[in-house]
């Protein structure tokens, strides 16, 4: 159910955003470190390290409404609009990911134009463990990158 | 005395995109990149609106906004909490944003093309530095 | 904030703090006081000179020895056109002196055109997400393909500028700008220094310029009428004092008998037959838009296409020279009532020469060399009471109008063979 661009965006290396919202419908940023895609292509896990993770599971839990903001250093970007599924702590398989996701989200914001004084702090700054995967159930894909077609739904 | 201290502003020009979550009438979030969170005044930070989109949309419909900056020097993050106040299309605010989105424009050829169309002020509700989402700099491995 | 083990109260965290924002107080007072340091330095400098380069030099000397700005120009805005152009320039492999930044271009061309500060910190950041959003333009269609990447003086790869109008009462003098290859490279303060800085040199530099254009119209006028002087000034024409070779009508006249004349006549009424001759002849030269490169004594010299071009020198040459000639003969038959035996005669050619400013400092004059001022001058000397000789070289284009006879072969200094010269019997369409 999501396109293979849209898949391949988000498996990275790329700057991941949640957003949730609590019953007054206050809205949260929180950045995410790494994504994994389900087999079924339509579930999705992110990772959030411990002590952001609580705000963002007190929504979910409450309400379970999630966006999941998505882009490259070249700024092509997707967001995903789905439901929250579960969450669990990282395992040694996870941390494996996350490094690896950091590593190559440098090499993209350098490739990007990003000097490398900003690249590597910002890129390997990103604190990830201990962390929470969150894992939630894509319904809508929208098409992000700045400029005309921005906003729309592409399955 | 405002509620934004000085040591957010380098986080407000613009060096490392922004994001901004802003919540539809319905309850669902929107989670969008920003090219930059502009500094107002200790109370104040405008966005800039050059496309109608989905974040524009939302603050119609529910004025309340998360915004987070990265400070591009020590690469602390900081999470506002926003209330949108008014949109301009005239007056200081709008022409500091409009005199810098027209010299880049000019430089990339999209003078007339790529224009701001209005400014969109937000009163700052609460600020706070991140807690446990960024590593010490000492920390990051092959920093001088 | 994590409580340290070793440290329950946070005390330590606190006395660091504490350092810290003492630094951080430190810091801005040692600028605080750059910024009277800058006040004093640059206002004595600037005022000691009227010399437009030494002010530019004095204004960025100083913002890279005091203020710590490596980078950095000042534009002038040009007098003729809506551009900015590069005068001045600091921290640079390539000076740059010249480079056109047109109005609205870029940060220093949007700041000329708005004529307000600005700052900015993330000019490679920007860059980058427009471009992202002129491909996606481009993609659908929106906007044609290839930028029109104008090339801006300064930093390649400049991440931030600060850059300042110049003003005089609310008129753009120029643009003071200030850049980096470090991101978010200046904060408030720098504004308010800059803006110290750039409030002097904007005066300066309008004095210096001021001063610079009141002593070249001054030097202009002397030559020529105030009006096309004033064009010079602004731009408008060429400054004819600037060497330059051109095709001009060139026309020489002298009285006969004036030397005699001089002799014996008292001095009031040699001026009085002068002044009278001058103003007539005067009149004349400004009717036909001449330009009078000088006068010696009964002498002229006029030459036509220069410094305003003119389509038609050689008629216009001709037809004052005929002109010249009939209201001479009224002047001659007052002269000749009062015993004075004065005749005029005159000579016209046309060909190239060089014109420009000849002389030195302090005596410098507007002048034409080459041979057809030394023909001119030659045909006019041969010319009999009342004949305007002319070289063959004007017939072709003057045929329709001109009534000729040959005179006879005339040798010329710098010209190898002799030359035909012919007498202007009458116009045949006068005008």
């Amino acid at each position: 159910m999501i396109p293979d661009r849209v898949l391949e965006v988000l498996r990275g290396p790329a700057f991941l955003q949640i957003g949730t919202r609590d019953g007054a419908l206050r809205p949260t940023h929180t950045a995410a470190v790494g994504a994994v895609v389900h087999d079924d292509r339509q579930t999705v896990t992110v990772f959030v390290p411990t002590p952001r993770a609580e705000r963002v599971l007190r929504d979910l839990t409450a309400n379970g409404r999630i966006a999941l903001g998505f882009s490259l250093a070249s700024h092509e970007a997707y967001q995903l609009k789905g439901r929250y599924v579960s969450s669990r702590p990282l395992d040694d398989a996870d941390r494996a990911r996350q490094e690896a996701y950091r590593a190559t989200l440098m090499a993209s914001a350098l490739e990007a134009g990003y000097p490398e004084a900003i690249a590597r702090p910002l890129t390997l700054g990103f604190a990830y463990t201990p962390g929470v995967a969150i894992t939630f159930r894509a319904e809508e894909v929208f098409l992000q990158t700045p400029g005309p077609g921005a906003g729309t739904l592409l399955s | 005395m405002g509620i934004l201290p000085d040591e957010i502003k380098p986080a407000m020009q613009g060096v490392i995109p922004s994001h901004v979550v802003t919540c539809a009438r319905d309850g669902t979030p929107n989670a969008s990149a920003i090219s930059q969170v502009y500094y107002v005044d200790p109370d104040h930070v405008a966005l800039s609106h050059q496309f109608f989109n989905k974040t524009k949309r939302n603050i119609e419909e529910n004025p309340r906004a998360a915004v987070w900056v990265i400070n591009p020097e020590t690469f602390e993050t900081w999470d506002l909490e926003l209330e949108f106040v008014r949109s301009e299309t005239k007056g200081p605010v709008f022409d500091v944003m409009e005199m810098q989105i027209e010299a880049i424009a000019s430089m990339v050829g999209m003078k007339g093309i790529f224009k701001l169309r209005a400014a969109d002020i937000f009163r700052v509700t609460a600020v706070t530095k991140t807690v446990g989402e960024r590593l010490p700099l000492a920390e990051i491995p092959g920093l001088r | 904030m994590a409580a340290d083990p070793r440290d329950p109260s946070g005390l330590r965290e606190q006395i660091v703090e504490n350092q810290q924002t003492i630094d951080r107080l430190n810091r801005d007072l040692a600028r605080k006081s750059n910024e009277v340091r800058v006040i004093q330095q640059i206002s004595s400098e600037i005022t000691s000179t009227l010399d437009l380069d030494e002010v530019l030099e004095i204004v960025l000397r100083a913002l890279d020895g005091i203020l710590g700005f490596a980078h950095s120009m000042i534009l002038l805005k040009d007098l003729a056109d809506d551009v900015l152009r590069v005068a001045a320039t600091r921290g640079y492999a390539e000076p740059g002196a010249g480079a056109r930044v047109r109005m609205g271009e870029g940060v220093i061309g949007v700041v000329g055109e708005r004529r307000r500060m600005m700052r900015i910190g993330n000019i490679g950041a920007s860059v980058r997400y427009l471009r992202s959003v002129r491909a996606r333009m481009e993609a659908a269609g929106e906007v044609g393909p290839g930028e029109a990447s104008a090339s801006l003086p300064g930093l390649p790869d400049a991440q931030s500028q600060l850059a300042l109008p110049l003003t005089v009462k609310d008129r753009l003098v120029g643009v003071l700008a200030v850049e980096s290859r470090t991101p978010n490279a200046f904060d408030e303060l720098d504004e308010v220094l800059l803006r110290i800085v750039g409030n002097q040199a904007a005066t300066a530099i309008d004095n210096a310029r001021t001063y610079q254009m009141v002593e070249r119209l001054g030097r202009l006028k002397r030559f020529f009428s105030p009006q096309l002087a004033e064009l010079i000034i602004r731009g408008g024409a060429d400054d004819p004092l600037k060497t330059h070779r051109r095709e001009v009508a060139v026309v020489f006249l002298d009285l006969r008998g004036f030397t005699a004349f001089a002799e014996t006549s008292e001095p009031e009424e040699l001026m009085g037959v002068l002044r009278e001759y001058h103003a007539e002849m005067g009149k004349l030269i400004l009717a036909h838009e001449g330009t009078l490169e000088r006068f010696t004594g009964d002498g002229m010299m006029i030459f036509f296409n220069d410094p305003l071009p003119v389509p038609d020198a050689a008629e216009r040459a001709v037809r004052m020279a005929v002109a010249m000639r009939e209201r001479a003969a009224e002047l001659a038959a007052r002269w000749h009532r009062s015993g004075y035996d004065l005749d005029l005669g005159i000579g016209v050619a046309k060909g190239f020469a060089t014109i420009g400013a000849i002389g030195f400092e302090g005596r410098w004059d507007y002048g034409a060399i080459g041979t057809v001022t030394n023909l001119a001058a030659r045909l006019c000397s041969e010319a009999k009471p009342g004949q305007i000789l002319i070289s063959p070289r004007l017939l072709p284009e003057l045929e329709q109008i001109l009534e000729v006879e040959e005179v006879g072969l005339l040798a010329v200094k710098g010209l190898a063979r002799p030359v035909r010269a012919l007498n202007i019997v009458r116009l045949r369409n006068p005008a």
